[in-house]
């Protein structure tokens, strides 16, 4: 069956957005990420024009978000002193990052650095996840958690003022810590018109040595507020929400996001962080190739990412 | 002096009789023309937009003088766009390298003809007549370029993009023409796409003769949307503080409904 969509302007058969958002949420209940880098591009390959697709794919992961949070926090996985502290962070990211959208693009090569840190982002913090959770999936299988040493790097963190305890995640950091690198992806997020899950995941396991389940529902609960911002400020300045369409996907997303946190219960954290780490070098690669690759049609619409 | 006199006289004397044959050309093609009666009907001209609208069809029929080949166009009114163009950056990665302001220029146009356009009528007269992609290329302005190759170039794409989008379409021989009481019928179905955007639509009907068009004729074609769709797409411009405090609305409480159930069922247990 097929709707139309009044601000996307194209009708669709119901069964692609639905579906997209089923697989969109488990992907967020099982990682803890919006799944932008994934919706946005599907979504303007099935018609829908970029600015739209990528407004309205923030309204949706407000539902899926809400949805998987919830059933996160039900079994304790939200930590949101934490998550607090890096909304905080995000938040003057944001505004940094788009300060320096303006500042690249009075350059002029905004495009290029954008692409290039896109790419860059994605393909590092996948390989190295991937390499570091095969790493101690194959140490567990010898031998059971050996006690780690404490790096420079750690000890430097511990030295830093405003020590908090962060009990959900049983550790303790600075205040700073949470707001700088909250910040930080705040900034790349803004830049290359992300939600920046999945910067947020990694930086929440190895720099913030959370646990992996808590790292999820956490990374969740900030996405949430993240895309309520973003959802209004594209309904009030752009005008880009299609609201029949996010009502398409959330239908999806959901369900999709409560069968991925029960589904995630069942893996491990480094089995999680493994198959996460998979999906965005699978990413990155199809992205490399759409740079690379000569282009059928040297037009398209403006907006998107 | 008497000769170069002579000459000019006569070259005058030309001049008013070429003047006076125009004139009697011009009465004689403008009495031809209503007498000739080429008519034009759009079946479904008012195509309504609701919410299981997936794209329709437009039929056009009418009468015109047996003999003429006809080419029957629909257009949306010129206007402005501007798309991001694609190009190499550092010699190996396609990126978006800026964007291109393609000015009075329809954003749908459809044409079909007995015959090839090419066949029928000659590219000066295309031109003229407002026929074809030339004709398009010659009135459209497309900025920042540099010279003509380069407008060559993106209008070529251009039309690539907008064929691929279902919003611009050329062929011929798809019109059905039966001859009756010395009169030719006509008639064509066009596919109507989803993806063109609501507004008014002309539909012309050119009768064209020994390369030349002899006559035209008009109708209109109205797309609008209605009911749901219209309300939610007048919200969302008009009022999209409302619009967006809604759409949070709906997604919070859908998120917090399906972990209510999901709760209830166990699902998450």
């Amino acid at each position: 069956m097929y709707l139309y969509l009044p601000v996307a302007l194209t009708s669709i058969n119901i069964l692609i957005p639905v579906g997209l958002g089923l697989g969109v949420g488990l992907l967020s209940g099982l990682f803890g990420v919006g799944g932008g880098f994934l919706l946005t591009p599907l979504l303007i390959m099935f018609g829908i024009p970029a600015t739209v697709a990528a407004a309205t794919d923030s309204n949706q992961i407000v539902a899926a978000s809400t949805s998987g949070t919830y059933a996160h926090w039900k079994i304790g996985n939200v930590d949101f002193k934490m998550g607090l502290f890096l909304l905080a962070g995000g938040f003057v990211g944001g505004l940094g990052g788009v300060q320096l959208i303006k500042f690249l693009k009075a350059m002029g090569n905004a495009d290029f650095v954008i692409k290039v840190t896109y790419v860059l982002m994605l393909g590092s913090v996948g390989s190295y996840m991937f390499y570091e959770s095969l790493m101690s999936l194959k140490k567990k299988k010898t031998e059971e958690s050996k006690p780690k040493k404490e790096s420079s790097f750690t000890k430097f963190l511990q030295s830093l003022p405003f020590q908090t305890r962060f009990e959900k995640s049983g550790v303790t950091h600075s205040a700073l810590l949470p707001i700088i690198f909250g910040s930080f992806v705040g900034i790349l997020a803004a830049i290359m018109g992300v939600g920046g899950g999945f910067l947020m995941v990694p930086v929440m396991v190895y720099i913030l040595r959370m646990p992996m389940h808590v790292v999820v529902g956490t990374s969740l609960f900030q996405i949430l507020f993240n895309c309520i911002e973003v959802t209004f400020l594209q309904a009030y300045t752009n005008h880009t929400v299609d609201f029949i369409l996010a009502v398409l996907l959330l239908l999806g997303s959901t369900v999709g996001a409560q069968i991925g946190t029960a589904f995630g219960r069942k893996l491990k954290g480094d089995q999680l962080k493994i198959i996460l780490a998979a999906i965005v070098l699978v990413v990155t690669v199809k992205i490399v190739f759409d740079l690379t690759l000569s282009p059928s049609l040297l037009l398209a619409q403006t907006g998107g990412h | 002096m008497n000769r170069t006199r002579n000459s000019e006289l006569g070259y005058l004397k030309f001049r008013h009789v070429l003047a006076v044959l125009c004139a009697f050309a011009m009465i004689f093609t403008v009495a031809h023309t209503s007498s000739a009666e080429l008519t034009l009907k759009a079946n479904h001209d008012h195509i309504k937009i609701d919410f299981f609208y997936h794209g329709s069809s437009v039929s056009v029929k009418g009468t015109a003088d047996p003999g003429a080949d006809l080419v029957i166009k629909i257009a949306s009114p010129d206007s402005n766009q501007a798309l991001r163009k694609k190009g190499k950056m550092a010699g190996m990665l396609w990126m978006n390298v800026g964007q291109l302001e393609f000015e009075h220029i329809p954003s749908l146009y459809f044409l079909t003809s007995t015959r090839d356009l090419e066949e029928i009528i000659t590219r000066d007269e295309m031109i003229n007549q407002g026929i074809g992609y030339p004709a398009l290329e010659k009135s459209a302005e497309i900025t920042p370029i540099e010279n003509e190759d380069e407008k060559d170039r993106w209008f070529g794409e251009f039309v690539k993009f907008k064929e691929s989008s279902h919003l611009y379409n050329i062929n011929s021989g798809n019109i059905t023409v039966t001859e009756k009481d010395g009169r030719q019928n006509f008639y064509t179905l066009f596919d109507w796409p989803y993806q063109a955007s609501p507004g008014q639509y002309t539909v012309t009907v050119y009768a064209v003769k020994d390369n030349k068009v002899t006559e035209k004729a008009e109708a209109k074609v109205l797309v609008e949307q209605v009911g749901i769709v219209k309300r939610l797409a007048t919200m969302a411009k008009k009022n999209g503080a409302f619009y967006g405090i809604i759409s949070i609305l709906a997604a919070l409480c859908a998120g917090f409904g399906v972990g209510m159930v999901f709760r209830k069922g166990g699902g998450a247990h």
